[in-house]
Formats: structure tokens, C-alpha cells, sequence
């Protein structure tokens, strides 16, 4: 294995290990969360699993009910900060990346409330291919953003692809034929938070379907947030 | 033996709905290299001595029914009259390979129980070509009540009905209450087809509609749902390679109100095509040199499929009044 590739399967590993851990969080098992417990801050690797989950690192905070960060808020959020600025958006970054950044800090703003100062201003993502990709290139797009479907997050873009319940419809059917399961988990994040999905997509049995047939722990999660925040395929 | 062709219709769509000039075009396209390509093989569909003994049916009267099922369709359907007589010819040779019916009382007389020489005179009975020998023998058989628990399969059991009822026969079981239990009566979760299925799923439309020519049969709620999911399938298929099924998707669509016509479809089926205009099955077309048995084999079904799905796609039913097709549903990316 290259030197490369033994990074990225690190990284993998640890993305693995923490997702397990928001998971349990969301469907309200294990120690109460933190990030700094979720992540070891000392891991060189932290800043880059932050800056993938994205805002799914401070999901368990956003459950009805949950105190908030305790006393690790402000490691959580000094793990935050440093990831972005480590990973910032640049000229030439992919639109999702932009979103997923942005996604992060509007996150850390609502959900990290005692530590407002000092978050970066995010860029202004680019919007053109929510209304302009063909359905099967926006449902890949939007399945990596699933972890901005949170509630009261992401407002605009949950409105821009309200728009496109049916095409997003589409790719779940898409991917889950082709057994790309986090693409599906991700999917079906997304449309149990839009208000049209189609009766006919079978959308919680398909959720338990894809939460049955995967053993990555980010198709857990994504399963468990549209379980625990949108109330579908429980 | 009587022949009662009805006219052609006339092509019906709303505005937005066309495929266009160049659409039109390419389909017709199809329809006549898939036909030309059938006659150049029609040797292959012809049948052996022991066609009601021995042979296997799945590679004698199963060709030949299809043959006659899709050009049938075709002689009656297309707006264009040069390719309604193409088609003629070829569905006149099938009459004339069953002896004009002499064979299917043969083939019932050998195995009574079996479905497919009463499908295959339903066919012809569709178009006022009747036998009356086997007639009398088919109306016996299919009112026993052994007939009813001999058909195990929802779907096939619809292209039954719709064979009982082309042929004039009292049906042996409700039409609704069959398909109720098929995928398309269900609405199986769309996500959870494969390619079984999706033949059921495609064969359940055909029966209800009559292979399309009676497309106000499907219900709204049907409807809605092809709409919905026909082009997630097409994809799918299509990234797979699988041209046949991908050719009845399109005869599907072509059966639905408001399914988009999609270029990027008919364009991949019409470049997977031999020179010669044969569709295979699945994946890249028979290398030249293979022999003429499994190129017709392994093409005559889908260049016949390809030929169907055309000539409805030609004279698709106008778009519901419900929610407008998104204007890029219809691209695969």
C-alpha cells in the first residue's frame, strides 16, 4: 500500500470510529457526547474527520432536549476551528466542499451558542447546479451534503432541493440498485426531511433496508438522523 | 378466416411532449432497420416438423409468438403506412407458419394444459384471424375449472385474461383481482426491482394496455408511479447494458401520459446495435463471424422489442393534467 493510501485508510478509520459514535449519540445510547470525546484531539488526523463529517460532528447537539455542549465546548469548539482553518474552501474547490464548510460553521454557530466569536465568514457556495445538473449528478451532490440536514440548518438549500424531491426520489432508487449505500443513506436523509416525498419510493422501508444491508457506521448515522430528527424508517 | 385491420391512429401529443423531427425520425429509423433486419432472419423463426411434439417451444413457438404479437401491433399502429405493410408481411408469415391455426389445435391437443398456444391464438384472434377447429377446443379447455389453478403467475396469468379476452372467451378469473397482486397492482417498492421483476413489472403494463394500444387502461395511481420511476430503471439498465430490458422501459414510458420522451435513451439503444441493425440482448453486439443461429438467438428479441417500443414511443397518449415532468428528468448524467 502507498504512503498515500495508508493515509487515506487512516482517515477512513477514524471518520468510521467517530460517525459509530454520533450515531450511538442520536439514537440516545452511550456516554453523553462530545467531540473531544468522540475524536482524540491530539490525533493529527481530528482536523480532517471534522472537516468530512462536516456538521454531523456537532449533531447530537441539535436533539430535542440536549443540554448542549457541557463543559467540553470549548474543546469542541477549538477542534472546529482548527479544521477550518486548516481545510478552507479555495478558488478552485468543488461546490460541494463550499457547502459542506459553510454547513460547518452555520452549524457550530447554532449549536456551539457560547462560543460565538471568532468563526470564519464562509464564502457564498455556489448554487447553479441545484436547479442545472441532471438528476443522477445532483443526487450525488446532495448525498454528500446529507449532514447538513439538521434541523434548522440549511435552510436555503433544503428549500432549493424541495424543488427537485423528485429527481433526488430518483437517485435513491438509483443507488440503491447499485448497492452505493451511503449514497442511498444519504439520500433517504434528505428526502425524509422534504415535505413531498413520494408515497410510492417506500422511503422508511428503505431506510431500513439500507441501514440492514451496510455495515458502515456513515450510513448508521445518516439512517439514525432522518430516524431521530425527521421520524422516518424507524 | 377474416382479417379486420383497424386505421392506424394518428400520432397524440401535447406540445413539449414531441420527441421532434429529429426524434420522429431516429424512431421510424429503428421500426424499419429492425423489421428489414427480422425478414432478412425470418428462416430462423420458422418452425421445425416436430414443432407440436419434441422440440422445445421456448426456441420455436416462443420466437414465433413474439414475432406475431409485436408485428401485429406494429401492422396496426404506426402512422406510417409503409412500415404497417413491413409489418403486415411478417405477421401474415406467422399465420402461415401455424398452418393459419391448424397447428395451434395441434399444440393444444398435445398439452392441454398449457398457456401458450391459447396466448398465441389470442393473438391472432386479435386480429380476426381465427381457426375454428382450435377455437372450439380452446373454449373447452379453458372453461374447465382445472384451468383456473393451472395458471400460477399474476402476470402471466393477465396475458391469459388478455388472450381469453382477444379470442371472445368468458374470463377465468377477474382481471382487477389478478393484477392487484402484481408488481405493478402493488406498486413494489421501486428501489427493490431487478430485472425479473422489471419484466413482470413491463408484461403486467403490456396485458393491461392490450401492448399498448389501449393506454387509457392504466390506472392514474399506475400511472403516476411509471412516471415517478421509469427513468431512475432506465438509467440503471442502461449503465448496465441491458438493451432489451431497457427497450420495454421505453414501450412502458410510451404507454404512460406525460412520460417524458428521452433522447439520451434512444440514442444509447440505437448505437448498441450491430451494422446491420441487430439489438442484442446484454452488452457489446456478436462479434462478426458468429454464427447466424446465435446472433438470431441472442438478437431477434430485443431488435423486435426495439421495433414495438418505437412505434408506440411514435404515438405516445398526451401528457395527464397532474404535476409537469421537471424539465432534466428525462437525462441519465
Amino acid at each position: 500500500m502507498t504512503e498515500q493510501a495508508q493515509g487515506a485508510a487512516a482517515l477512513s478509520a477514524v471518520i468510521a470510529d467517530a460517525a459509530s459514535e454520533i450515531a450511538l449519540a442520536l439514537s440516545g445510547e452511550g456516554d453523553p457526547y462530545a467531540l473531544s470525546r468522540a475524536l482524540r484531539q491530539e490525533d493529527a488526523l481530528a482536523p480532517a474527520a471534522v472537516r468530512v463529517l462536516g456538521a454531523d460532528a456537532l449533531a447530537p447537539y441539535a436533539l430535542d432536549g440536549h443540554p448542549g455542549a457541557d463543559g467540553a465546548g470549548s474543546a469542541d469548539a477549538a477542534m472546529v476551528r482548527e479544521a477550518l482553518t486548516a481545510f478552507p474552501p479555495s478558488g478552485d474547490t468543488a461546490a460541494v466542499s463550499v457547502w459542506s464548510y459553510h454547513g460547518l460553521v452555520e452549524a457550530s454557530r447554532a449549536l456551539l451558542p457560547g462560543h460565538t466569536t471568532d468563526w470564519p465568514a464562509p464564502p457564498e457556495p455556489g448554487d447553479d447546479w441545484l436547479a442545472s445538473d441532471p438528476w443522477p449528478r445532483l443526487s450525488h451532490r446532495a448525498s454528500q451534503l446529507a449532514a447538513l440536514a439538521l434541523p434548522g440548518l440549511a435552510l436555503d438549500l433544503t428549500d432549493r432541493l424541495t424543488d427537485r424531491t423528485e429527481d433526488l426520489a430518483r437517485g435513491f432508487v438509483r443507488a440503491v440498485r447499485r448497492r452505493d449505500w451511503l449514497q442511498s443513506a444519504g439520500l433517504g436523509r434528505w428526502l425524509a426531511r422534504l415535505p413531498r416525498t413520494p408515497a410510492s419510493l417506500g422511503l422508511d422501508n428503505g431506510l431500513r433496508f439500507v441501514r440492514q444491508m451496510s455495515d458502515d457506521p456513515r450510513v448508521a448515522l445518516h439512517v439514525t438522523a432522518a430516524q431521530r430528527f425527521f421520524g422516518r424508517g424507524r | 378466416m377474416t382479417t379486420t385491420r383497424q386505421a392506424a391512429p394518428a400520432p397524440h401529443r401535447e406540445p413539449g411532449e414531441e420527441p421532434g423531427a429529429g426524434g420522429n425520425e431516429l424512431l421510424d429509423v429503428l421500426v424499419d432497420e429492425s423489421l428489414q433486419w427480422t425478414e432478412r432472419h425470418l428462416d430462423s423463426f420458422r418452425l421445425p416438423p416436430e414443432a407440436t411434439t419434441t422440440a422445445d417451444p421456448n426456441l420455436t413457438l416462443k420466437p414465433l409468438g413474439e414475432l406475431a404479437e409485436l408485428t401485429g401491433m406494429i401492422a396496426s399502429c404506426h402512422p406510417l403506412p409503409a412500415l404497417r405493410a413491413r409489418a403486415e408481411r411478417l405477421f401474415a408469415y406467422t399465420w402461415q407458419e401455424t398452418r393459419e391455426g391448424d397447428l395451434l389445435a395441434e399444440l393444444v391437443r398435445g398439452e392441454p394444459q398449457a398457456g401458450y398456444p391459447v396466448e398465441l391464438y389470442g393473438v391472432f384472434a386479435r386480429a380476426g384471424l381465427r381457426n375454428a377447429a382450435a377455437e372450439k377446443l380452446i373454449r373447452t379447455t379453458t372453461a374447465l375449472r382445472g384451468w383456473q389453478v393451472a395458471q400460477d403467475d399474476h402476470t402471466r396469468t393477465l396475458s391469459m385474461l388478455n388472450a381469453e379476452a382477444r379470442i371472445g372467451l368468458r374470463p377465468h378469473a377477474e382481471f382487477g383481482a389478478v393484477l392487484a397482486h402484481t408488481g405493478l397492482g402493488r406498486l413494489s417498492e421501486p428501489w427493490f426491482l431487478d430485472c425479473r421483476t422489471a419484466y413482470g413489472l413491463t408484461h403486467d403494463v403490456f396485458h393491461v394496455t392490450d401492448w399498448g394500444r389501449e393506454r387509457t387502461r392504466l390506472a392514474p395511481s399506475a400511472a403516476e408511479y411509471l412516471r415517478l420511476w421509469l427513468p431512475a430503471w432506465v438509467a440503471g439498465w442502461l449503465e448496465e447494458e441491458s438493451w432489451d430490458l431497457v427497450g420495454e422501459l421505453l414501450a412502458v414510458a410510451a404507454c404512460v401520459p406525460g412520460a417524458p420522451f428521452d433522447p439520451v435513451a434512444w440514442r444509447r439503444l440505437a448505437d448498441a446495435r450491430t451494422p446491420d441493425g441487430a439489438l442484442t440482448e446484454r452488452g457489446a453486439p456478436p462479434v462478426p463471424g458468429t454464427g447466424t443461429a446465435e446472433v438470431f438467438r441472442a438478437c431477434y428479441h430485443s431488435t423486435l422489442v426495439l421495433a414495438f417500443a418505437a412505434t408506440l414511443a411514435r404515438t405516445t397518449p398526451a401528457p395527464a393534467p397532474t404535476p409537469a415532468p421537471t424539465p432534466d428528468s428525462e437525462a441519465t448524467g
